[in-house]
Formats: structure tokens, sequence, C-alpha cells
């Protein structure tokens, strides 16, 4: 083996380490949404290894994800190659997972932002989707106590008001 | 919010009123015909301001000050009056009027007075030149937008199996207080949703702002062929598949031109069902100036406005203008 090659391997493989270990989730899935690649994150997150979910569809590992709504939310990825986003105010989370922080945290689960990136192929199509999972659940939190407070600050005016 | 009663018997010089009140300036404005039909509105709380005519028939403008002192209403009052005589202006001054502008009312002068009376707080004459965009470069930047929404509508007509009416792009170099205009211009009295995604390429950043009127809805389900009754779930649903397209294709398109890669930030809610004013009231001056590209998309056959405001910082169009120096030179 010559050293440029092993040297190209040698990049490669810290490169995928860099997805390993990225406090992001990423997942990779075909037109079959079946698993490609299910990182670091989505390992700890969910207790599932990659062995366990490799070529699995995405909906018999979660029930949960209504497979209409999700093919709608791809099919423009496919088939446009723009990106398509789903933000935690319209759907708290994809994947349920547990808080982040168990002890502390004030959610009891983890919401989610998450982006449906195209990764097109070597013949121009996208057969491929990169599914990155971002947890959001210090924002959400955050919007949900002012959101209480303004809730609060409203009924006392309008106490003093009637009062 | 602040309100504004315009009280004369003539709907011309109602309008003129109207017209000469500072657009910077955000307040709901009322109208009435004469001086009872202006007590009513004042009783319903519309009018921290009245603007008064004099001459009026039912009652005049002495007999409203009179009625106002009398029923001890809560408003200030400018009259605006073609009676320029001395006497007038001492006696509408004694029934409580804090100031009298004669007719024809101008812009200017008005402005002036409101800021006299403290009645614009902090908005003296912070007023910047306006610059217009250069003729050559506006053709320009219009027709790469041309280019990129047939695009974009072309993706959403497919996905949605309709057919998207293209509409011509605005191309606009506007100030903050502008702005603000241009957003209440698109759907006055109008609720809307809106989604707002920033971007970013080499040395060409913005914020793309993607709006859906709220009556609007109801016809996107069917589009979609939504099935579930249309809650607030379902419509913020309906606004983020919408930008995600809009705003993608847009871009996409846009950069492919300008040979320029955008990578987009996480799209934000910007608010469900509010109105235009309060969704950038929030977002207090940071900028001057922005480039605005306003696309209205309608859709044939529906009650669908779907507006598109890509808004690039003013520092983005040098990059902007030496991308697309080739097209410039042309002629």
């Amino acid at each position: 083996m010559s050293i440029e090659s092993l040297d190209e391997l040698l990049e490669f493989h810290w490169m995928m380490d860099m997805l390993q270990t990225v406090d992001v989730g990423i997942v990779v899935f075909d037109r079959e949404f079946k698993i490609k690649v299910w990182n670091g994150f989505m390992e700890s997150h969910s207790g599932l290894l990659p062995s366990d979910v490799r070529l699995k569809s995405l909906f018999s590992l979660y029930p949960g994800i209504k497979k209409d709504w999700f093919a709608q939310k791809c099919r423009p990825v496919f088939e446009l190659k723009t990106r398509t986003f789903i933000t935690w105010e319209q759907r708290p989370y994809l994947f349920k997972f547990p808080n982040y922080r168990p002890i502390t945290g004030t959610e009891p689960f983890m919401y989610q932002n998450i982006t449906l990136s195209p990764l097109v192929s070597a013949n121009g199509k996208v057969d491929n989707i990169s599914m990155m999972i971002y947890d959001m659940t210090d924002v959400a939190g955050s919007k949900k106590q002012l959101e209480s407070l303004q809730v609060l600050r409203s009924e006392e005016e309008e106490r003093i008001n009637n009062g | 919010m602040f309100s504004v009663l315009v009280c004369d018997d003539s709907s011309v010089a109602r309008k003129q009123v109207a017209k000469c009140l500072p657009q910077d300036w955000h307040v709901s404005v009322h109208f009435a015909k004469h001086g009872r039909e202006a007590l009513n509105q004042l009783d319903q709380g519309k009018g921290d301001l009245l603007l008064l005519d004099l001459n009026m028939p039912i009652l005049d403008g002495y007999e409203t000050l009179q009625a106002i002192n009398d029923l001890n209403l809560n408003t200030k009052v400018i009259v605006i009056s073609g009676d320029i005589q001395p006497e007038a202006n001492e006696r509408v001054r004694k029934l409580g009027a804090i100031d009298f502008i004669k007719k024809p009312v101008n812009g200017e002068i008005l402005r002036e007075t409101l800021v006299k009376h403290n009645l614009m707080a902090g908005e003296e004459n912070q007023e910047i030149e306006p610059e217009s965009l250069d003729q050559d470069i506006r053709d320009c930047y219009q027709e790469i937008t041309n280019i990129a929404m047939g695009r974009a509508g072309d993706h959403l007509a497919r996905i949605m199996d309709v057919f998207v009416k293209l509409p011509i792009p605005n191309v606009n170099l506007i100030e903050v207080s502008e702005l603000h205009m241009m957003l209440s211009d698109i759907e006055t009295h109008e609720r809307v949703t809106a989604v707002c995604q920033g971007f970013l390429g080499a040395g060409v950043s913005g914020e793309a702002l993607c709006i859906l009127s709220d009556s609007s809805f109801s016809d996107v389900a069917r589009i979609l062929k939504v099935t579930e009754e249309v809650d607030d779930q379902i419509q913020l649903e309906m606004v983020m598949d919408a930008a995600s397209i809009l705003i993608g294709t847009c871009l996409t398109a846009l950069g492919e031109q300008m040979d320029l890669h955008f990578s987009q930030g996480h799209p934000v809610v910007l608010g469900q069902h509010q109105s235009v004013n309060d969704l950038i009231a929030l977002n207090k001056v940071k900028w001057r100036r922005t480039l605005a590209i306003e696309i209205s998309y309608g859709l044939e056959g529906y009650n669908v406005h779907c507006d598109l405001i890509l808004l690039f910082t003013e520092e983005s169009m040098t990059t902007m203008n030496s991308k697309l120096a080739h097209l410039l030179e042309d002629d």
C-alpha cells in the first residue's frame, strides 16, 4: 500500500470518528427509508446499536412516526433536492429520547429540530437523505416558561383592571 | 396601539389627513364624518389623538371640543381647519385643543406638530436620505430573481399539483421603516403566520421570510388533502412545508446564478396569527437598510397567498454585484 493511500485511509478514519462523536444526531436512509448510518448520538440516546438498525425500516423501529406524514416531508428532498425542516414547535420530537440532563432537566423528553438534507449520488439523483437531529430541549423549556409568565401577567393585569 | 381619529365631513379631506400621517408612526387610524360620530368613537377608546375639522354638519368642531370637555373624555385634539382666522385659533385653544394646523395639511407640518407635542416619542427627524438602487443593478437582481422564483414556483406546483401564478418580483433597497410598511401592505387587516430562516454564503447573508395569510389555510389544507381538523399544529406544518420548498429552491437557484452555495439555518416560527406589525415590532432596529426582494405567490383557483421576502444585508450587495458583473457589463 502506498503512503498516499494509507494517509487517505487514516483521514477517512478520523472523519468517520468525527461523524460518530459529533453531538448532533445523524441518520442516513434511502428511498425505502432503510437506515444506512446511525451515529454515536443516535446510539447513545436510543440505546440501539448501528448493527441493530442497519437496513431496517425507520417505521418498523419507530412505529410512532407516521409513514405518510414523514414521506411527505421527504418528497421534496428526493425530488427537488431541497432541504426540509421540522421544528420542535411543530412536532416536539421525532424520536422519543429521554432528556439529556436526567437530573436537573425540567422536560421529560428531548425536544428536537430536524433537518432533512439530500445526498446526491454519483448519477446526480438523490438516493439517500441525511437527517440531522438537534437537541432543542433548553430552548423549548425557556419558551414554555416565558409563555407561562406572560399568561400570569395578563391574568394579573385583568384582575387589576376589574378590581 | 396608539389610535388616531380623523374627523372631517369631507372624505377627500379625511383621506388626505390620513395620508399625511408619518409613515413610520405605527398607529391605528379611525374616521368620523362629524362630531357626533367622533364622540361615539372616542367613547369606545378609538382616539388617543383627535384630528378635528371645524366646519361640519350635525356637531361642528367647537361643539365637539365643548362636548369633550363636558364628558371629560381623555383625548388630545389637534384642529385641522381651513378657517385660519386668529379668532378661530384662539377659540379652539381655549376649548382645549393643543394645536391648530391650517388646511390643506402637509406631512412635514403634521410631523413637526406631533413631535412638538411629544406624541411621537423618540421618533424625531432621524430620517436618512433615501438611496435608490441603480437601475442596471435592480434589473439584474430582478432577472436572477425571476429565474429563481420561476423554479421555486414550479417546484411548489409539482409537489402540490396546482398552477402557481408568478408575479413580478419587487426589488428595492429599503429602510427599516419601509420594511414595516411593506409588511403591513402585504396583508392589511389580515392575520398571518410566518417563518423566517437565515442564510449565508461566501460574503452574502440575509434572511428569508415566508408569510402565509391565515385565510389561506383552508384552501391549502384542501390541496394537501389534509383530512384532520385544521388546528394550529396542522397550520404550522403547512407553513413549514411551503417555506421549505419556496426558500430552499429560491436560494439554490439564486446561488447557482451567482456561483454561491447558501447554508441555511434552521427556520424559526415568528408567530402564529399575529398582525404583521407585531411580527417585526419585537425586532428593534439593528440595521439601517436592506436589499429586499419581495415575491407574492398565488395559486390559481384558490384563495391562497404566500409571500416570500428575501432580505439581504447591505454588505452582501458588494459581493453580489461582483458575482453578477458579467450580467451588468453587457450594455
